[in-house]
């Protein structure tokens, strides 16, 4: 297995060691996103449309999207 | 007497529809019935699995405002009840399962090594859980332990001790029976566990690819007759869809580690995959109709799978899980009001510059992981900590994050490259193992005077194995060149970290005064 892996969010390609986490991949993206979703403000959504945890896991390649909540 | 024609013929026909009258009042009630109230082909069996994964210690009602913005979601008592009506309606069908990473999250949890989780477990009758990653993260003592005090069976067939044995306690699979069907429940634990967890918590351990294994495992299970079979698998959705697409005979993945909430369940190459949230937030209903003789699954849930477990006024609750969150509760107070060291001085922060607690933390996080340099965000560290005892409360006030410390190999131009973006963030790094000197006259990007690692000047070419915390690590602060290291490994979270130093090294005495000095 490579040390790296490569997520996208919102579309941008960020680098990541590999274990590491949603929350990771938004802190790597933008702060200010990693501390929406902690405040509830905005939902994580992975490729399919399903709600992802900020503790989740993330496979090389994965996809993931931010949405406000209501 | 006269007999009339065909009399005989009449009784015969006038018996038989009697007895099959008999026979329908007889067999009726006993009759499999649909949603609709009508009766079900005999050869359907309604199984339900019930499921969940990754609660992470979640025992307590807790607000997540993505899911409810008002009210609080999750708790065990609460998700008890929800367990019981669903057996209630399927008392003989009925599987409850967890896809792991249980215990590992939450104060009321750690702080016991997760038996609060394992008590309400063993109460809740769970028929198997599989091992995750963050079983291993309080060391294999723990895990052996958590495993011995488990009622219920724990399941990896991916992870082995040298001999290719399982770890002690551990089964591969199981097989459970219900309404005659048996059913094959196999654990599958992620091999990314390397990345995730302090190396010194597997030693001993290999992580086995989950499609290299299973194969030869479905073969055995229907040999000894098993007729479904359940991946519970603790490595992501997407590996999961990998595995339904490369692994054949798999009925249904009952997943976790993405904390992916599928709320209509996913078809993959033939295989319902599954899997509930985080955090304790969703439990997952899974309704199958199933032809034992087919061995097929012939419909399931495929909407709405995911119930949210909710405190909200009104809902019910399970008194004796209720009891035992509550005398767990209970004892977090004392837990926490629990004395680990006594502080010399008061010990105090500052994010723009070198202070007594930032050099703490950062000592502390050198000799956990044994690296030669540490480097640790002032803005992570969010409360000073007195003079006088130090309790384990007071460390949580102070590091109130869940961070890990990661380690890394960096060369000495790239610590010199976070120094110099040090210098000009407004939470400036705080250091061990290094000391650096600022000219704050010269330009942003040439203000490193000079760097001396262990009393000697640091250099350019040299690698020196670097530990900081997984916010850093991520690229967190606009620090991106901790996402240059090479050789990474991550653990142990931060908090456990300064706890064990300081239980150590008290009475803590640091005097901050020349590991980051400035001039002009």
């Amino acid at each position: 297995m490579k040390e790296n892996i490569v997520v996208y969010v919102n579309g941008r390609k960020i680098g990541l060691y590999r274990g590491m986490k949603v929350k990771h991949a938004l802190i790597a993206y933008d702060e200010s996103l990693y501390r929406a979703s902690l405040a509830g403000e905005i939902r994580v959504e992975d490729e399919n449309g399903f709600t992802v945890g900020v503790e989740g896991s993330l496979a090389d390649g994965a996809r993931i999207l931010t949405t406000p909540t209501a | 007497m006269q007999i009339p024609p065909n009399y005989g013929r009449r009784v015969l026909a006038s018996l038989t529809a009697r007895l099959l009258f008999l026979i329908l009042i007889v067999w009726l009630p006993a009759m499999p019935m649909t949603a609709s109230g009508a009766p079900a082909r005999q050869a359907e069996v309604d199984i339900t699995i019930l499921h969940v994964n990754d609660t992470h210690g979640h025992i307590i009602p807790h607000l997540d405002r993505s899911v409810d913005p008002e009210r609080p979601v999750g708790g065990a008592e609460y998700l008890a009840r929800m367990i019981e009506v669903e057996r209630t309606a399927n008392p003989k069908g009925t599987i409850l399962l967890s896809a792991g990473d249980m215990f590992q999250g939450t104060p009321v949890s750690n702080l016991f090594h997760g038996k609060p989780v394992v008590e309400i477990m063993n109460y809740l009758g769970f028929d198997a859980m599989a091992l995750g990653n963050h079983e291993f993260d309080w060391g294999q003592d723990v895990l052996q332990s958590i495993v011995s005090s488990a009622s219920f069976p724990v399941v990896s067939a991916n992870v082995f001790k040298s001999g290719g044995v399982c770890i002690r306690g551990v089964k591969p699979y199981v097989i459970l029976k219900k309404k005659g069907v048996r059913i094959a429940v196999i654990g599958i634990t992620t091999p990314e566990t390397f990345y995730t967890t302090k190396p010194g918590n597997l030693t001993g351990l290999t992580f086995a690819a989950p499609e290299k294994v299973l194969p030869a495992i479905i073969r055995r299970v229907r040999a000894q007759g098993a007729s479904m079979v359940i991946a519970l698998t603790h490595d992501g959705l997407d590996a999961d869809r990998e595995l339904a697409r490369n692994v054949r005979g798999i009925d249904v993945i009952v997943g976790g580690h993405s904390h992916t909430a599928i709320k209509d369940p996913v078809m993959e190459s033939g295989t319902v995959i599954v899997q509930a949230g985080s955090n304790g937030i969703y439990l997952g209903v899974l309704k199958i109709a199933f032809d034992p003789k087919k061995k097929k699954i012939l419909s399931y849930t495929r909407k709405d799978e995911l119930r949210v477990v909710s405190s909200a006024s009104g809902a019910q609750l399970d008194p004796n899980v209720a009891q035992i969150v509550d005398n767990y509760e209970a004892q977090v107070r004392g837990e926490f009001s629990k004395v680990i060291g006594t502080a010399a001085a008061d010990l105090t922060r500052d994010a723009t510059g070198e202070s007594d607690l930032g050099d703490l933390v950062a000592d502390a996080m050198r000799a956990a992981s044994g690296s030669q340099i540490a480097f640790q965000n002032g803005g992570g560290i969010r409360a000073d900590i007195p003079k006088g005892p130090i309790t384990v409360e007071e460390v949580f006030t102070a590091l109130p994050f869940d961070d890990d410390m990661v380690s890394m190999d960096l060369t000495g131009e790239q610590i010199k490259q976070l120094l110099e973006k040090s210098v000009l963030s407004e939470n400036i790094l705080q250091v061990s193992g290094i000391r650096v000197e600022y000219d704050l006259s010269k330009p942003a990007g040439a203000k490193v005077a000079s760097v001396a690692v262990a009393g000697k000047p640091m250099e350019a070419d040299a690698t020196y194995r670097v530990v900081t915390n997984d916010f850093l690590a991520s690229g967190g602060g606009r620090f991106n060149i901790f996402k240059k290291g090479r050789n990474v490994s991550v653990g142990p979270s931060l908090r456990e970290g300064l706890d064990d130093y300081i239980r150590r090294n008290s009475p803590i005495n640091v005097r901050a005064k020349n590991r980051i000095v400035f001039r002009n």
